[in-house]
């Protein structure tokens, strides 16, 4: 039984953690308190793995498990003098990467939270406007409308501006 | 669908398949355009999302986990070690009990033999008369320094008694005295273990152990450690 438990548990790990941890980091913008969210969260998987009936919903499982965690960041946090925000901003300890992909993390690193998470869940994990909308307790048109707001501003952020010139002029 | 409705619909998925946004990709060059230029827009999006993952981020959390959930259990059965303890320690006062009551000295300096054969003099510090003789002078006893070499002296427990041991060099070999501060407990004349053979006389109150190899002439040796060990006035 407990040995059923941990090879289910260790299954879900490997398929999940990649793109719990993308996600985590999405959220908020740093990289090591990401991956202590991602701790917590599949800690907190592990203790309530026997709630999780349906494999398939366990994408959006672990994603409200996430959220939660990275709330209760947020209100710890409210008790120390660091503003969070400041912490670390995308992009500065990616040296590796290209330019190109650089500006664009930094790009969405700006975007506001209620902007950036949909569009995550979007790209990240595949999500329809619906599931997302369910994901976020929204209604479906407000997701929309944050979609769209989100491709929107970093399309003006990240176009060349030599085009940009070229578009206001003519 | 007018121009605006399409590019709304397109920023807030790129990958919508809906027949009505083909007809209105088809109808105009500019959506069409505009879809293909967000398309690219959202391969890089996606390309930046991938942020690199810690290494052996996988097997860190299963790590993690394990160890979190381990510590927990150990906490949560502790009022459990604590009876283990507790009845272990019961056991091991019974067992000395029994052991006070059935164990031969004669065992235990047998048993000591073993052991004492990688005891080393600790730090090669230089056993004089003198160190011999104030460690004898506890036991009420003194010893002739003509006896032989004095290998080691260290105190040891037999059977739960705190002695004396001596390890000698002798012309008849090499030999083991212990000095056990109890005749209550009386070691036979002779005895022998597979390796060792012993004999013991009491020195008033306290019982004198000799131990050698099977070859060593122990009664040429005991004898003259009679001679030499007497009681301190």
């Amino acid at each position: 039984m407990m040995k059923e438990k941990t090879l289910r548990y260790e299954a879900l790990v490997r398929a999940l953690h990649s793109d719990i941890y993308r996600y985590a980091y999405w959220l908020t913008n740093d990289k090591s308190t990401a991956e202590d969210i991602v701790q917590e969260t599949f800690l907190r998987a592990w203790r309530a793995l026997d709630s999780l009936q349906d494999e398939k919903a366990a994408k959006s499982w672990l994603i409200t498990i996430l959220r939660r965690e990275n709330a209760r960041r947020f209100e710890r946090k409210q008790f120390d003098l660091v503003d969070v925000e400041d912490v670390s901003v995308s992009g500065s300890d990616d040296q590796d990467s290209h330019a190109e992909v650089r500006q664009v993390r930094k790009a969405m690193s700006k975007l506001a939270p209620d902007y950036r998470e949909p569009l995550m869940l979007q790209i990240i994990f595949g999500f329809s406007g619906d599931e997302i909308a369910q994901q976020l307790e929204l209604n479906k048109n407000t997701v929309m409308t944050r979609l769209f707001r989100a491709r929107s501003q970093l399309k003006e952020v990240l176009s060349p501006p030599a085009l940009q010139r070229g578009f206001q002029s003519g | 669908m007018d121009e605006l409705e399409f590019r709304r619909r397109i920023y807030a998925n790129p990958a919508d398949d809906d027949d009505a946004l083909y007809t209105a990709a088809q109808s105009d060059a500019d959506n069409e355009a505009f879809w293909k230029d967000i398309k690219s827009l959202d391969d890089k999006l996606r390309n930046a999302a991938n942020v690199p993952v810690p290494d052996d981020l996988a097997n860190k959390l299963i790590l993690n986990t394990s160890l979190v959930e381990f510590n927990q259990h150990k906490r949560r059965n502790r009022w459990y070690i604590g009876l283990a303890a507790s009845v272990a320690f019961t056991c091991g006062i019974a067992l000395t009990a029994w052991q006070q009551q059935h164990t031969e000295l004669d065992q235990a300096a047998l048993t000591h033999m073993y052991y004492a054969e990688h005891e080393q003099p600790v730090g090669n510090a230089r056993i004089t008369p003198q160190l011999v003789n104030a460690k004898l002078a506890q036991f009420g006893a003194e010893l002739d320094p003509s006896i032989g070499k004095i290998a080691s002296i260290n105190y040891c427990l037999l059977d739960t008694i705190r002695s004396l041991h001596m390890i000698i060099e002798t012309p008849q070999g090499r030999m083991s005295v212990f000095l056990v501060p109890d005749n209550s407990q009386v070691a036979p004349n002779e005895f022998s273990d597979p390796v060792y053979k012993g004999t013991s006389y009491a020195l008033q109150k306290t019982n004198v152990l000799v131990i050698g190899e099977k070859s060593a002439d122990l009664p040429a040796f005991t004898s003259q450690l009679q001679q030499r060990l007497k009681l301190s006035t």
